[in-house]
């Protein structure tokens, strides 16, 4: 007999696959009796195509149906909702308890989840964003990342295009173009006054742009008023900010022809040129508005260029290298000139460093912590819900048992227990809602960030938030429903209530109640640290006064002198002084070397202040008494340079005294031949003029008795109400000068500023100890009440026979008490490595004690214990005949 | 949940008047399936119904009709003999229930009684 034809193999296995297999016989003998009646009626192509669409028209819930006929009244699915549903609403304390630690554990873990996004995706959206680079000029042993203008601050507009234009020239460049914002290190700072319409406004944060058109290119800014054709062709245009737009003309702004406005800025006329959106907060750059003109006021830019695609940037740069006379005359005689480098634009942010960056970089090592944390508190959530439902499924495993007899297979119960943990999950999803959309704006002014809160309202954020709730749901839920759906029914009727899953101490439920502790252990030890470090930077002797001392700019010698001499009069002013503000960043080095010696270093940081400041600072020199006796300027170096050159020449750092130190000897000049001689008239202690961050610098230090020119001023007063000294001050300030106002702050403030992300992180790691705290805690709480309702009988029995309450909660505690010291144990070398990681990063740091760990496990014991008594206290209080009567 | 209420409803009730709620395509495969007498299987309704009706309709929609129709009440089934064209496969073999014939019966006496107020017809 000739076999029959059959249909296309893979649609019938299809069919086989989806298919119940009560219905398959059925359907599958009726679509090939089709098929073959098909193929002998209009041959074989027709009858595949129309078996393949009856195989589709198949793909429906009827056909998926996977039980029995008899059992279609009991809507399966339904059920398992029906009894989840019934579970949440019997169960109070158990729902809340869940409901509230993943409310609180996912919200937080969505907001380190936007933290990390924010940091992550720096500068990623600027379009072509892989083949931006910003060049970088190496210079003794820093890295710049701005490029200098030939000429410095002397530089004629074509001159400062000069490095520009070489780049355009080259076939590989694109786009090539120079900025620079006025509060960035080269900037020069200060406000704007702007004056139009008879109105004058404070501008601050200008972006000052030789090359519009090639900005506009690089780093598309969204024109909302205006063209960037038109608005960056010609100088002496500007460009405002949507929102200084709004902060200028009003919120009708957008229907006003600013357009070619007349704008005055300081004596200079600028015609407004456009209205663009803000800058995103995840931008390595800022501004309020760009100003577009022939010549920018500093003596360098940052300099970008866009290569075209497929370009090597290592060949652009070696060219450029090789070219580079061309543009700094002189550049590749210069042994002081390392190179130009460039950094790839979505690397700004990671590259650290680099001098005069434009905003803080990201430390890697943060963002992994602040990952790793998330990741705990997501272990967390995940390890209570998994204690909490074995403890209570314990007095549900007769339900399950029925369930079975009844013909439940394991997967059944699989599924409906993880139906129920995803159940519980996802009813948190307005509630984490809430709750971020609340904490958003603390969380901003926290850590400085400019999150918005419509993020919570994006589909994207809901999306990621539904999936992070889904998959704690379906994690949560894995293991018991794993572990009741494999445990036969026998056992399941077999076992009472409340006991251990296991007899063994390191059961399931126990291993992860160690985990949990060792987690919060470790989070509070660290906290406890990143707290002492931060006392430490804040006490340790620096090596001057920082109490009691304001600072403010002034413009010139001659206006000093004049308030010194006004400040001198005033009572609670103790001393007046001219520039040397500690606190800075780290600025340009210098080279230096003993004039009798080869060896040239190149670590000098040059500092000059009047006698004033370091009296005011009280910073000891004994050399610099010879400045009352008439001496005009006293020349010292501090110990770090001393040593450094004593061991250069063989000598004691005493015996440098009286010998001559010269400064930048590869700088050839008329006066000295090579570099500039100083006598060194003292050696001074190691002051801390920088950050903790790093360790101590050489400082050559200028004091003088008048000073010769005067930017900053020092005042240090004594007094008990500082608003009326200052605004004595002020007062003092507004005789001598009438075009810049009074801007004062503290010494002690600037000094706190230079540790700011250490902070942020400390405040954010002690936050998210709490909420890990909380959650373990809660957790911890759930299982003990459990533990206690299950035990009620035995208790009553222990009472009946003697038992003090005291025992009975001593029962209860011993063995979170054995827990607790095993995790302090793991805890312990854990916390201090991740410690001293942390720690790294500061050149003056305290060492990790290892009692801190100690003292924040017996902390959390005592919580812990405090808690369980509390759950177990009703059980170990109640009268025995209540518990034992039944029986 | 609702649904399996009006099920059980509808299976509970010897009421006529609640099986009323038949489509028009449910009363066309119920009457062919009691026009074929013990011959009415997936393949073979489908079949009558393009022969009578003059239109084709997918096997799996008169699948979903029968399970409906089942469901209903309306008719039974039973697993009929193999044959070769289906490659040894059972056939499901569907017959019209006592409820099933009544329904047909009391929609086709209600239809007759509208039929024969229709003037021109009279």
């Amino acid at each position: 007999m000739k076999p029959h034809p059959t249909p296309p193999k893979w649609a019938d296995r299809f069919l086989i696959w989806f298919c119940s297999e009560e219905l398959l016989e059925e359907i599958q003998g009726d679509l090939h009796e089709a098929f073959l009646y098909r193929y002998h009626k209009h041959g074989r192509t027709t009858a595949n195509r129309l078996f393949i669409a009856d195989v589709f028209r198949f793909f429906k819930p009827y056909a998926f149906e996977k039980y029995s006929r008899a059992k279609q009244f009991l809507p399966m699915y339904n059920n398992y909702f029906k009894i989840a549903i019934r579970n949440i609403l019997h169960r109070k304390s158990f729902t809340g308890i869940n409901l509230l630690g993943l409310t609180i554990g996912v919200s937080a873990v969505m907001l380190i989840g936007l933290y990390l996004h924010h940091e992550l995706t720096y500068d990623r959206d600027t379009p072509a964003a892989d083949r931006i680079y910003r060049l970088m000029n190496n210079y003794r042993a820093q890295t710049y990342s701005s490029m200098y203008f030939a000429d410095y601050n002397d530089s004629a507009p074509e001159v400062q295009l000069r490095l520009l234009d070489y780049l355009r020239g080259q076939d590989a460049v694109e786009a090539a173009a120079h900025f620079v914002p006025s509060q960035s290190a080269i900037g020069g700072g200060g406000q704007f006054y702007v004056a139009f319409d008879n109105r004058r406004f404070v501008a601050e944060n200008a972006l000052f742009t030789n090359s519009g058109a090639s900005f506009q290119e690089i780093f598309p800014q969204e024109f909302i008023m205006g063209t960037p054709e038109e608005a960056f062709y010609g100088f002496n245009k500007i460009i405002l900010t949507e929102s200084l737009a709004e902060r200028w003309f009003g919120g009708n702004w957008s229907d006003q022809a600013l357009i070619g406005k007349a704008l005055t800025i300081e004596d200079e006329v600028f015609a407004l040129a456009g209205v663009v959106a803000d800058v995103p907060g995840n931008r390595h750059y800022d501004f309020d508005f760009i100003i577009h003109q022939k010549s920018i006021p500093s003596w360098g830019a940052y300099t970008y260029l866009k290569l075209n695609p497929g370009v090597d940037p290592a060949r652009m740069i070696g060219q450029l290298n090789a070219d580079v006379d061309k543009i700094y005359p002189g550049y590749t005689e210069d042994e002081l000139s390392k190179g130009i480098t460039a950094v790839a634009l979505p690397d700004i942010h990671f590259t650290e460093g680099t001098l005069y960056e434009l905003k803080p970089v990201a430390r890697p090592a943060y963002l992994t912590t602040f990952a790793l944390v998330a990741l705990v508190i997501l272990l967390i959530i995940w390890t209570n819900y998994t204690n909490l439902s074995v403890a209570m499924y314990a007095d549900r495993q007769k339900e399950m048992g029925m369930r079975k007899v009844l013909g439940a297979r394991p997967r059944d119960i699989s599924f409906q227990l993880l139906t129920e943990a995803v159940l519980l999950a996802l009813l948190c999803l307005p509630f984490c809602w809430m709750i971020i959309y609340t904490l958003l704006p603390h969380f901003n002014e926290l850590m400085a960030l400019e999150l918005s809160t419509g993020l919570s309202y994006q589909p994207l954020t809901l999306l990621a938030m539904l999936g992070l709730l889904l998959i704690t749901g379906l994690f949560s839920g894995l293991y018991p429903a794993l572990a009741y759906g494999r445990r036969p029914s026998l056992r399941l009727f077999g076992k009472p209530a409340g006991k251990p899953v296991a007899g063994r101490f390191f059961n399931f439920r126990n291993v992860l109640l160690t985990g949990q502790f060792m987690m919060v252990v470790g989070l509070l030890s660290i906290t406890w640290y990143i707290y002492q470090q931060m006392e430490y930077v804040r006490t340790k002797d620096l090596g001057y006064q920082r109490e009691g001392i304001i600072y403010f700019n002034i413009d010139g010698a001659e206006k000093y002198t004049k308030l010194k001499t006004a400040l001198e009069r005033l009572p609670e002013i103790r001393s007046v002084g001219a520039n040397g503000v500690p606190g800075s960043e780290m600025y340009n080095q210098l080279t230096y070397k003993m004039q009798d010696t080869e060896v040239t270093l190149s670590d000098g940081t040059d500092q000059y202040m009047d006698y004033g400041s370091l009296k005011t600072l009280g910073i000891r020199c004994e050399a610099c008494q010879a400045l009352e006796a008439g001496k005009e300027r006293v020349f010292v170096i501090n110990r770090t340079a001393a040593e450094k050159l004593a061991r250069i020449k063989g000598v004691s750092p005493e015996e440098l005294v009286g010998e001559t130190l010269i400064t930048e000897p590869e700088w050839e000049n008329e006066e000295f031949g090579f570099g500039v001689p100083h006598v060194i008239d003292g050696i001074i202690d190691d002051f801390k003029y920088f950050s903790l961050k790093y360790p101590n610098q050489s400082h050559l230090l200028t004091v003088s008795a008048e000073p010769g020119w005067a930017y900053e001023m020092l005042v240090r007063a004594e007094t008990d109400q500082w608003s009326a000294t200052i605004s004595k001050i002020a007062a003092a300030y507004e005789t001598v000068e009438s075009v810049r106002p009074f801007d004062f702050n503290f010494l002690e403030d600037r000094l706190e500023q230079l540790y700011t992300d250490e902070r942020r992180s400390g405040i954010l790691m002690g936050s998210l100890s709490l909420v890990a705290i909380i959650l373990a805690l809660m957790g911890l709480a759930g299982i003990v009440s459990y533990i206690a309702y299950g035990r009620q009988k035995e208790i009553g029995i222990r009472k009946v026979l003697g038992a003090s309450a005291g025992s009975i909660l001593w029962t209860f505690n011993r063995e979170f008490t054995l827990l607790m010291a095993v995790a302090t144990v793991i805890a312990l070398p854990l916390s201090m490595l991740l410690a001293a990681k942390w720690l790294e990063g500061f050149a003056f740091r305290i060492v990790p004690q290892f009692w801190v760990v100690l003292l924040s496990g017996t902390g959390a014991l005592i919580l812990v214990m405090l808690l369980v008594s509390i759950q177990a206290r009703k059980a170990a209080l109640k009268q025995p005949v209540e518990v034992l009567r039944s029986e | 949940m609702i649904k399996s209420v009006l099920i059980f409803l509808l299976i509970y009730s010897t009421s006529i008047e609640q099986m009323q709620g038949l489509g028009y395509l449910e009363e066309t495969v119920l009457l062919l399936i009691m026009m074929m007498d013990e011959e009415a299987y997936g393949f073979s309704v489908s079949q009558a119904y393009e022969e009578h009706m003059g239109k084709s309709i997918s096997i799996s929609a008169i699948h979903a009709v029968m399970s409906r129709l089942e469901k209903k009440g309306l008719i039974e089934s039973f697993m009929g003999g193999a044959t070769a064209e289906r490659g040894g496969r059972r056939k499901r073999i569907f017959q019209a229930t006592a409820a099933g014939k009544a329904v047909i019966a009391e929609i086709k006496a209600s239809r007759q009684k509208l039929w024969n107020l229709i003037p021109d017809l009279r």
